[in-house]
């Protein structure tokens, strides 16, 4: 028996998880849903059977078991319920909502409809992360007092054309009402889900915004939060440099630990990936879908699931509510 | 012979240097000037500090020095819509519209501005443009470029190519298969007189503080001193021998102010991994692998 599979929205990571979905074990893909007639022409050429413009004709398909919902995050809502009533498993790229109210509604309608809800957190599913977090939990690093997260990149401002070509950024990342905010909610998202892994739960998150690009969203963010455990870890998060930049520093009373992962460079990814169906930088959204693959066969509910999801954007709402004014 | 004035820019005088450039140019004020246009550098969201885009505080001094020195009526800053970029966001996100707002200017995207249709010949060739009201009926317009590396067979970007962006058609990588004989006929069909270029933070294999200001009525001279600035040798890029063939400038200049080698020895040179990588994306996509690959 192998999964059915569906993706709905064929983006920058639309397209990753297309590529690891050909190529799966356990899986077959059977559609791909998108707005754009390129994208699914694409889609089509790489090997997708069969091809949507509207995704709510995929989540129809009876072939079809789960969904990779990777929309922008205003759609993430109207998909995943329309994804749980037509009892669709779903693995929803982060953040799961624009906010704590929408967020509730997804875990909500997925527990009703008794369908697995996995969010899409890569980092989870990273060699390099994941063997901190076994650094942590075995207590080799004694007692974890502080974290150091950097997450630093152009964001969506990402430029293909210094050297590469033109690609548009789409006119919902401007939008907060369409994003729920800045860039604590786009990469702060991957961090604090992260620290959570880590440490447990929030008890107090606290925040620095900047608007460096006279935006209504904020593209620098720096937070301090507390964890369950009396782990203090610091956030720093911003779409202001060219130069990407992803770290965790954690700091125990024995000894401390670093994990860095680098960038990619575009062309020599994408080749890896068309060759060999894999990456090294998205290896981890590989065993990430794969992991997701898993879970369903084995009847298993994946982690992160939506309650994280609803717990990340629950401490990222605190951390807009709590800005240090100076 | 143009005269080109090379100043170099004390940090926070903008306006001083903007005025010395001028002098040593001979530059005349014009006494009215109803309408003038000022055409930044807008290419994409990313400020300044890179050395990729226009300072607007350049374009602050410029405005408060025309308002000096001469009765100016309506000022308008333009950009058009590229086919990575919205003017909407990027006025925003660049600090133009913030500019525009403090210093009572117009801020123009000339992709949403009326047109007319102007026909331009190039050697065998016709261009037809649609040319943006704003520009036709401006009495001054000035070009406020950067000096960038750029693709292969255009070497460098600087005032001619600028121009390239007051082209209202947002599309504007459909253009570039005869790049530079559209640059020629987008400057045929707009002439700008009056050229500053904004080389005071430059790219090249890291953004460096080169701390120039180079200013200039010619833009193929312009062009072919940012050129030998760049360590390039001007002669050898087609769209400048073409320009001058054309009649827009000449590649000769009179140096005045500061010493080009001064600045040609601290320019950042080319960053090659960049280079390999613009080459091997332009093959990608030239035989349609760069599809396939999920890089358009």
């Amino acid at each position: 028996m192998k999964i059915g599979l569906g993706i709905v929205g064929l983006g920058y990571i639309g397209n990753t998880h297309l590529q690891h979905a050909l190529r799966l074990r356990n899986s077959n893909l059977i559609a791909v849903a998108d707005i754009s007639k390129r994208a699914l022409r694409n889609a089509r050429e790489i090997g997708a059977k069969k091809t949507y413009a509207d995704y709510r004709e995929l989540l129809k398909d009876p072939e079809i078991d789960a969904v990779v919902i990777s929309l922008p995050t205003h759609l993430h809502l109207e998909c995943a319920k329309a994804a749980a009533e037509y009892k669709k498993h779903i693995l929803l790229e982060k953040p799961i909502a624009r906010d704590i109210k929408e967020a509730r509604e997804i875990v909500s309608v997925t527990q009703a409809n008794s369908v697995k809800i996995m969010m899409g957190y890569p980092l989870r599913f990273n060699r390099i992360f994941r063997n901190l977090r076994e650094e942590i939990t075995s207590g080799a690093l004694g007692e974890v007092v502080t974290a150091y997260v950097t997450n630093i990149s152009s964001g969506p401002f990402f430029h293909r054309a210094e050297g590469y070509a033109p690609v548009p950024v789409p006119d919902w990342w401007f939008k907060r009402d369409l994003t729920g905010g800045g860039v604590l909610v786009d990469l702060g998202s991957h961090m604090i889900d992260l620290l959570r892994w880590y440490f447990g739960e929030i008890t107090d998150i606290r925040s620095r915004l900047g608007y460096r690009f006279n935006l209504d969203l904020e593209d620098s963010a720096i937070c301090i939060a507390e964890f369950q455990t009396g782990t203090t870890a610091i956030v720093n998060v911003g779409w202001y440099s060219q130069e990407y930049k992803l770290k965790v520093e954690v700091h125990g009373s024995v000894k401390y630990a670093v994990g860095m992962q680098s960038a990619s460079n575009p062309i020599f990814t994408a080749a890896q990936m068309l060759v060999t169906g894999k990456s090294k930088f998205f290896e981890p959204h590989l065993l990430e879908l794969q992991y997701f693959i898993d879970c369903l066969m084995k009847d298993k509910n994946p982690s992160p699931n939506g309650n994280d999801g609803l717990k990340d954007i629950e401490a990222i709402s605190l951390a807009y509510q709590h800005q240090m004014r100076s | 012979m143009s005269l080109i004035g090379l100043e170099k820019v004390e940090k926070g005088n903008l306006k001083k240097a903007l005025a010395n450039a001028f002098n040593s140019i001979g530059f005349i004020y014009p006494r009215n000037a109803t309408d003038i246009v000022i055409k930044p550098n807008m290419c994409y969201y990313w400020d300044k500090t890179t050395g990729q885009t226009t300072d607007p505080d350049l374009v602050g001094s410029l405005i408060e020095l025309l308002r000096e020195k001469t009765s100016c009526g309506e000022i308008a800053i333009v950009e058009s819509d590229a086919s990575a970029m919205s003017c909407k966001y990027v006025f925003k996100y660049l600090g133009f519209e913030k500019l525009a707002s403090n210093l009572h200017v117009k801020l123009v995207n000339l992709s949403d501005d009326k047109t007319v249709p102007v026909s331009v010949r190039v050697g065998q060739h016709t261009f037809n443009f649609q040319v943006p009201e704003t520009i036709q009926k401006a009495q001054l317009r000035i070009n406020i470029p950067k000096i960038k590396y750029t693709v292969k067979g255009i070497e460098i970007t600087c005032a001619l190519k600028n121009i390239f962006g007051c082209n209202p058609y947002p599309k504007k990588f459909r253009l570039h298969p005869r790049l530079s004989e559209v640059i020629v006929a987008l400057n045929k069909a707009m002439p700008f007189s009056l050229h500053v270029v904004d080389a005071n933070i430059v790219s090249g294999v890291q953004p460096r503080r080169l701390g120039l200001l180079m200013a200039g009525e010619d833009p193929v001279a312009i062009d072919a001193a940012a050129a030998k600035i760049a360590g390039l040798n001007p002669r050898k890029i087609e769209y400048l021998k073409i320009a001058e063939k054309e009649g827009l400038g000449r590649q000769e200049f009179f140096p005045k102010g500061s010493s080009l080698e001064y600045f040609r020895d601290r320019y950042p040179r080319k960053d090659m991994r960049k280079k390999l990588m613009s080459n091997a994306y332009s093959i990608a996509i030239k035989t349609g692998f760069g599809r396939r690959l999920g890089l358009e």
